[in-house]
């Protein structure tokens, strides 16, 4: 499998996403799963795009790559330009904490932490000081609509409300990549679309914004669909 | 993430599971009152007894007493022997060279009376060394002098409940005090003697505040008459506590020479006295280090196990962590600070249950407890050990957890 070095000058817009023929298999022998069969795609920086797939259609398994939670078994992936493919874990968890952004569908917000202390997550693994995590923390509440509610504890915010905390702690290490992985499958249609349009809103200031999901409604919203079928892409790109 | 941060989630975790962090403490919290309360109880009842020994002649002193055999079938030899002498105690002064002070001492019960005062007392026959050995010395007057001695004075020193039961409010200087029909002039009364064990009330040196001294010599020639001039026992002072086993040794073979071979005596050295005690004591202390140990290693197995216990609730959170960049180390050190937290909080607590303990033992036993700041460092070291300990595994086994099966947890 030959490695394309990440060369700037070969190309005036590096994309922020390159994936080549990725293969993930679990198990081995009879038990062998093959999740992801050879995909490739190629994603520029401030793209808006979402992953489509029914369940079992490897559509997790490939964001679980793209978040860098994973490693391919076969191919390559870079992510702003970096080769992830053969990271040990200790610089995996470096690459998440510094070019991931993770939006979940339940939230995963800590329980027993306050909305500055849940955003301010990622800036302590990151090693930034004090002074420093509370201001990021509080700008990133701020563009959520939430920073005069620091103090609260996530269980006294409304299901909407903690999302947008979720999406606050996504961009306060100020991401390459933001990855919602059906980020309204929890909220009512109508919060959903106020979550939906805060994605817009973050597309619109430039942020790469990824959507997993199986809603084509929610699909619809993005600039590009991916479809994924049986763990290749089925559209071969294109929406 | 720094040590500082971890410190701040695991209190938040702590303060939210009151009961759980409650029932993980427990173990610790006892294991570390018991060591605390009966560390506190031995310290002080080893110090009490040195300070009590230093009140009379120290842990210098040698005492030499009489001890005939207690075999049925007694020989000639031994029949022959006369015990103690003053003799003895002369000679030990001059062949023992690391003999200070050597003060023999004889008694005899006598009658006594003054005024309309009349019973019967033990009399002491001292030597001037008497002072010196017991730390003993006059309020008023004198103790008795070496002329004293060689006139066969009729003086007498009184301890100051002596001197209060004879005379009342009289000053007993230069009275004239008459034991057994023979007129004995007062030339001083002692200071008080006093120690009390812990709270208790009672006087343990009252017995040399009751005593009556006259010279041994004059004991010899106005009222027993005894030629041998035999002595109930001898103290000796040793220069250094260091010497004490050599002066015992030597001491040992000037007395048993001059009793032809016949061990009717013994030598007791009191600094080897206070070791064997300690030793002893060492046993004690044993049994209570090794019961305060196992109810650390229950407390912290009990803390292990709520952990594990406790483990699946985390799981989630631990994936959320990591996908948020916490490496396993971040995750390892989060879950043994929480641990360690437990058990620092475990063991303060029960430091200060172990001061409670302590503090009740002693007003029931009358001796009280010295908790030490060195015990605390202890106390609060063994904790930590115990929560680094048993938090190892639990802590290992979380940083360990693959992100995507923990986020995937439900």
């Amino acid at each position: 499998m030959p490695v394309v070095p990440a060369v700037p000058d070969a190309d005036p817009v590096q994309p922020i996403i390159r994936l080549e023929d990725v293969h993930k298999i679990y198990g081995s022998g009879e038990d062998e799963v093959r999740a992801l069969r050879g995909i490739s795609l190629s994603l520029d920086p401030g793209a808006y795009v979402a992953i489509m797939g029914p369940s079992g259609s490897g559509k997790s398994t490939l964001m679980h790559i793209l978040g860098c939670l994973d490693v391919p078994t076969e191919g390559e992936y870079i992510l702003a330009g970096t080769p992830i493919s053969q990271m040990s874990p200790r610089a995996l968890a470096r690459e998440r904490n510094k070019r991931v952004g993770f939006v979940f569908q339940s939230f995963n917000l800590l329980p027993r932490s306050n909305l500055a202390r849940n955003v301010e997550l990622p800036l302590l693994y990151a090693g930034v000081g004090r002074a420093e995590r509370r201001e990021r923390a509080h700008s990133a509440l701020h563009k959520v609509g939430l920073a005069e509610r620091a103090k609260a504890l996530p269980s006294q915010l409304s299901g909407g409300q903690r999302q947008r905390v979720a999406i606050a702690r996504a961009l306060v290490n100020d991401p390459s990549i933001v990855l919602a992985d059906e980020p309204t499958g929890n909220l009512d249609s109508k919060t959903g679309q106020e979550i939906l349009a805060l994605f817009a809103e973050l597309h619109g200031q430039g942020h790469t914004v990824i959507l997993v999901t199986h809603d084509p409604q929610v699909a619809s919203r993005a600039g590009e669909v991916i479809r994924i079928v049986d763990g290749k892409v089925s559209n071969g790109g294109q929406p | 993430m720094t040590l500082r941060e971890s410190i701040i989630d695991g209190l938040a975790d702590v303060r939210a599971h009151k009961l759980r962090t409650f029932l993980q403490t427990l173990g610790v919290i006892l294991g570390v009152g018991s060591l605390v309360a009966v560390q506190g109880l031995v310290d002080s009842g080893r110090r009490q007894a040195t300070k009590f020994f230093d009140e009379f002649g120290g842990l210098t002193k040698i005492l030499v007493v009489n001890r005939p055999s207690k075999e049925i079938v007694v020989t000639a030899r031994q029949l022959a022997s006369n015990g103690l002498t003053w003799s003895d105690a002369l000679a030990i002064r001059q062949e023992v060279p690391n003999a200070v002070l050597v003060d023999p001492i004889a008694t005899e019960e006598l009658n006594i009376r003054y005024g309309d005062y009349e019973r019967r007392h033990d009399v002491t026959g001292a030597t001037p060394d008497y002072a010196s050995v017991y730390k003993f010395y006059p309020a008023r007057g004198r103790f008795l002098i070496p002329d004293d001695m060689e006139s066969q004075a009729r003086v007498c020193v009184l301890g100051d409940t002596a001197a209060r039961r004879y005379f009342g409010n009289e000053d007993p200087i230069g009275k004239i005090l008459t034991i057994d029909e023979a007129g004995f002039k007062v030339v001083g009364v002692m200071k008080r003697k006093e120690f009390y064990f812990g709270e208790g009330d009672h006087n343990a040196l009252e017995w040399m505040n009751e005593q009556t001294f006259v010279p041994l010599t004059s004991l010899y020639a106005r009222f027993t008459g005894d030629e041998f001039k035999r002595v109930q026992y001898i103290n000796v002072i040793v220069d250094k506590v260091e010497n004490n086993p050599k002066a015992a040794a030597a001491i040992r073979a000037v007395v048993q020479r001059r009793h032809a071979g016949i061990v009717d005596f013994e030598v007791v050295n009191r600094a080897e006295r206070l070791r064997q005690r300690a030793e002893q004591n060492q046993v004690f202390n044993a049994v209570f280090l090794v019961s305060g140990i196992i109810s650390l290693l229950v407390g912290g197995i009990v803390i292990m196990n709520i952990m594990l216990a406790s483990f699946r609730e985390r799981i989630r959170e631990v994936g959320v962590r990591k996908a948020m960049g916490a490496r396993g180390i971040d995750i390892a050190i989060q879950f043994l600070v929480e641990s360690i937290l437990v058990t620092v909080i475990g063991g303060a607590v029960g430091l200060g249950l172990g001061v409670v303990f302590a503090q009740i033992i002693s007003n029931l036993i009358g001796q009280p407890a010295v908790i030490t700041v060195q015990m605390a460092i202890i106390g609060v070291a063994a904790s930590v050990t115990v929560g680094l300990f048993f938090g190892l595994y639990p802590a290992i086994k979380a940083s360990r957890l693959n992100p995507v099966e923990a986020l995937r947890y439900e």
